[in-house]
């Protein structure tokens, strides 16, 4: 029977290859993590069971999708516990510090080294300094998430507003929890850990939300992200000049919705999975592009990572720079913002873009007075009008953002300004309706969903909850199956992978 | 308990006429207190207060009546 199988390819298949990666969308991590839910079921009595089931299954998702980089999650793991839990411990306030500075040098130390010692190199080159040769550095993936993740525990303890973990093996499920370990959610230990510590219970609404936050995910990342990515926005933004403004524009219209469905696709897919284990990730987008300002974008886009950044960077900035008043605030959120941007990758075009925020913020922060007084002498305050007219400019303010952060340099960015505002063209909006007929139903259909009130969702969230398991097998079956049918022939990794 | 004192700054500070504050309200449920305008509440309590917080021990507050302990215990000392 079993004479067919050629087990040294079965073998392989459990092997790191940099160009099979274990993603949530492939047929192979489905059939894994069935597996998975069978042996978590299985030791569902034992709590150590099932911690060590997810550790080493974390582990093995991990080495798949980055080979012999789990070694340095390992190390940033046991640092940042053991400083951690040293720093918690220090009776002197001065060796508290010294422990925190250290993790904080380690923690950043690595993040820096692999993510922008070519890109320092680039400068020093720039501003003939030296005739550097770039590094042979591969971008461990993930390691941006899990070490905001790591400091997050170094940082709460720090501050002395939650109390350490004395159990590494309990850490290690935080740190490689294989759900948010490659892109987010940037879960707070502070948040996770009691999850671990306590027994996990799955509700029957857990499973409805879980089972719809999975068909969501399949269908923005898979079906609507993926298509428009490569039939449409790449194509313009590989040659921009190829192509007239209108179709810039479109283009821009089409990376704004595909980057949000890829990434907040991922994250309900991320959320959907460790809630089928027990374990309830933080939400990470709250409908972004209803946003009545920049701010209120900030607090619905990426919210992992734009809390992450406020707790521990904006507000202890904002605290130190008090006596400036509000020009404090700017300075800090100017920092901030430059730390949003590199975040995203060593590049100028994410350093530009986190300019771009910035400069909207502050703006906004200092003619915040002028414009509340235009409103309300015009009688429009809290008036629809007033929330339409915001949400289309802010929306069209993050567009410029977007420019910028799609281009792969700020030649590119700049060729895609000079196309819409010198080429524009309108007319050809009717052939690219045409041409580009699936293209434009997908990004219409992308944004309608967006825009779905909440308690719809809800409606349909509760419709699943409330359905038996074989419709809800049923219906999770139907989405892997149209994904399978629009899915590209190449597999199309997260965009938030390269961050 | 929240002092009058203490309610009647943030209102204050925030253009509030009312707010039914418990110690367990949190800046986010508070109309208006953003992260910009949280320091322009700290700013005013210290002074009024003639206090001078920590950076930390603002981190570490995490609801009003947090933040009224640390009042209380600035003004023993």
């Amino acid at each position: 029977m079993f004479s067919n199988i050629d087990f040294n390819k079965l073998l392989q298949l459990f092997v790191y290859d940099p160009q099979d990666h274990l993603f949530f969308s492939t047929s192979f991590f489905l059939f894994l993590f069935l597996a998975l839910l069978i042996v978590y079921r299985l030791t569902a009595k034992s709590r150590n069971a099932k911690i060590f089931t997810l550790i080493f299954f974390s582990l093995f998702f991990y080495y798949k999708n980055s080979g012999y980089f789990f070694l340095l999650l390992f190390l940033s793991t046991f640092i940042n516990f053991y400083l951690g839990n040293l720093l918690y411990k220090a009776k002197s306030a001065g060796i508290k510090r010294l422990l925190f500075i250290l993790a904080l040098v380690i923690d950043l130390g690595l993040l820096g080294y692999f993510k922008y010692t070519n890109f320092f190199l680039r400068i020093l080159n720039d501003l003939h300094a030296g005739n550097f040769q770039p590094l042979d550095i591969l971008l461990p993936v993930g390691i941006s998430f899990y070490t905001f993740k790591a400091m997050s525990y170094v940082i709460e303890l720090y501050i002395g507003s939650m109390e350490p973990t004395n159990s590494l093996k309990d850490f290690s499920l935080y740190m490689f929890f294989f759900p948010n370990i490659l892109a987010g959610p940037i879960d707070r230990a502070v948040n996770f850990l009691p999850q671990v510590e306590n027994d996990i219970v799955i509700t029957k609404e857990d499973i409805g939300r879980a089972i719809f936050l999975i068909m969501c995910g399949l269908f923005k990342k898979n079906v609507i992200a993926d298509y428009i990515g490569i039939n449409f926005v790449d194509r313009v933004y590989q040659v921009p000049l190829r192509f007239t403004g209108v179709e810039n524009l479109l283009a821009t219209y089409g990376y704004a919705l595909q980057v949000y469905c890829d990434f907040s696709g991922y994250t309900d897919l991320a959320i959907g999975i460790a809630l089928l284990l027990g374990y309830k990730l933080m939400d990470n987008f709250n409908v972004p592009f209803i946003a009545t300002s920049v701010a209120d974008y900030w607090r619905r886009w990426h919210i992992s990572l734009s809390t992450w950044l406020l707790d521990y960077m904006f507000k202890p900035l904002q605290m130190s720079f008090r006596k400036w008043k509000i020009y404090g605030s700017a300075v800090a959120i100017f920092l901030t913002f430059f730390a949003v941007g590199l975040w995203h990758g060593a590049n100028w075009t994410y350093v530009v873009f986190g300019l771009i925020h910035s400069t909207y913020l502050a703006v906004s922060l200092l003619t915040i007075k002028y414009r509340k007084a235009i409103y309300d002498k015009l009688h429009l305050t809290g008036t629809k009008f007033l929330k339409v007219f915001q949400i289309i400019i802010t929306f069209h303010l993050l567009l410029v953002g977007a420019v910028v952060f799609r281009s792969d340099s700020l030649k590119t960015a700049k060729n895609v300004f000079h196309q819409i505002f010198h080429f524009f063209h309108g007319a050809v909006f009717f052939q690219w309706i045409q041409g580009y007929s699936k293209v434009a139903i997908l990004i219409l259909l992308g944004y309608i969903l967006h825009f779905i009130p909440k308690s719809i969702d809800k409606k349909v969230q509760n419709l699943i909850t409330e359905s038996p398991l074989v419709v809800q097998a049923l219906l999770l079956a139907v989405m892997i199956i149209v994904v399978f049918q629009v899915e590209s022939a190449q597999l199309q990794p997260v965009i938030y992978f390269n961050f | 308990m929240i002092s009058e004192r203490l309610q009647n700054i943030i209102l204050k500070e925030l253009n509030l006429n009312s707010f039914d504050f418990k110690d367990e309200t949190t800046a986010n449920q508070v109309p208006g207190w953003d992260s910009f305008n949280h320091i322009n509440v700290i700013l005013a309590i210290e002074k009024d207060y003639n206090i001078h917080f920590k950076g930390l021990e603002i981190l570490k507050v995490k609801n009003i009546g947090e933040l009224q302990k640390l009042i209380d215990t600035k003004l023993q000392n």
